[in-house]
C-alpha cells in the first residue's frame, strides 16, 4: 500500500534529476493518482508507453537512492529526533513517563532525567555522524 | 460526468500526505474538486487513514470510481460497495 509513499519520496528527494517530460507523467501518477489510461489519453501516447515510462522513472530513482541513500538517512534522523523529542519531555516531567510514584521521587527523577540527558547526547552525536 | 475517487499528495516536501478527494475525472490538475472525504498519512508507522465512512459509501453507491491505491485504502478500512 506504501508504494506511493515510497515513489512520493523518491520523487521528492531525486526528481530534478528526471528530464522534464519524466517528472510531469511521474507527478501526475504519484501526487495526482491518476491512473495510466487517463495520463495516456491526456497526452497521446499509449498506455504501454506511460507504463513503461514509470517503471524506467522508478529504476532511475531506486538507483539513485541505492547510491545515495538520502531517503533511508532523512527516515533515521527524522526517527532519531522524535527520540530525542520524546526523551526531553520525559526530562521535562518525569513523573508522567515514571511508573513507579511518590514514594522515592526526588532521588529517582534526578537520575531519570539524567539518564534521558545522556541518551539525547548520545542520539545527537549519531545524528552528528550521519551527516 | 465520470467522477472518481483519488488521492491528491498534499503537505511540504519531503513531508507528504494525502487527501482523499471526490472529482470529476476530466479535471485531476485543475485543483478543483467535489468533497473531501478523508485523508490518508502514510508518514507514520504504520500509516494512518481517516475516511468519512458515509460519504465514501455515498459517493461509490453514485457510481463513483475509485482509484486502485484508494480502494485499497477503502477495503483496509472495510468499505464496501
Amino acid at each position: 500500500m506504501d508504494k506511493i509513499y515510497e515513489q512520493t519520496m523518491l520523487f521528492d528527494f531525486y526528481g530534478e534529476l528526471l528530464t522534464e517530460h519524466q517528472r510531469s507523467v511521474y507527478e501526475d501518477a504519484v501526487y495526482r493518482d491518476m491512473s495510466l489510461g487517463e495520463i495516456a489519453e491526456e497526452r497521446g501516447i499509449s498506455r504501454q508507453g506511460v507504463h513503461d515510462l514509470i517503471k524506467r522513472c522508478d529504476r532511475i530513482l531506486q538507483d539513485y537512492e541505492s547510491k545515495l541513500h538520502l531517503v533511508e538517512r532523512f527516515a533515521r534522523a527524522k526517527k532519531t529526533v522524535a527520540e530525542i523529542e520524546r526523551l526531553t519531555l520525559c526530562a521535562e516531567r518525569p513523573e508522567e513517563t515514571g511508573a513507579e510514584a511518590g514514594e522515592k521521587a526526588d532521588g529517582m527523577e534526578l537520575r531519570k532525567m539524567q539518564e534521558s540527558l545522556q541518551a539525547v547526547r548520545r542520539l545527537s552525536h549519531e545524528l552528528l555522524k550521519e551527516l | 460526468m465520470a467522477v472518481k475517487i483519488r488521492l491528491r499528495r498534499m503537505g511540504q516536501k519531503k513531508a507528504p500526505f494525502y487527501r482523499i478527494i471526490v472529482a470529476d475525472s476530466r479535471s485531476p490538475r485543475d485543483g478543483k474538486f467535489i468533497e473531501e472525504i478523508g485523508t490518508y498519512d502514510p508518514s507514520t508507522d504504520p500509516s494512518t487513514f481517516k475516511i468519512n465512512e458515509e460519504l465514501a459509501k455515498k459517493w461509490l453507491a453514485n457510481g463513483a470510481q475509485p482509484t486502485e491505491t484508494v480502494g485499497k485504502l477503502f477495503k483496509a478500512a472495510g468499505i464496501e460497495k
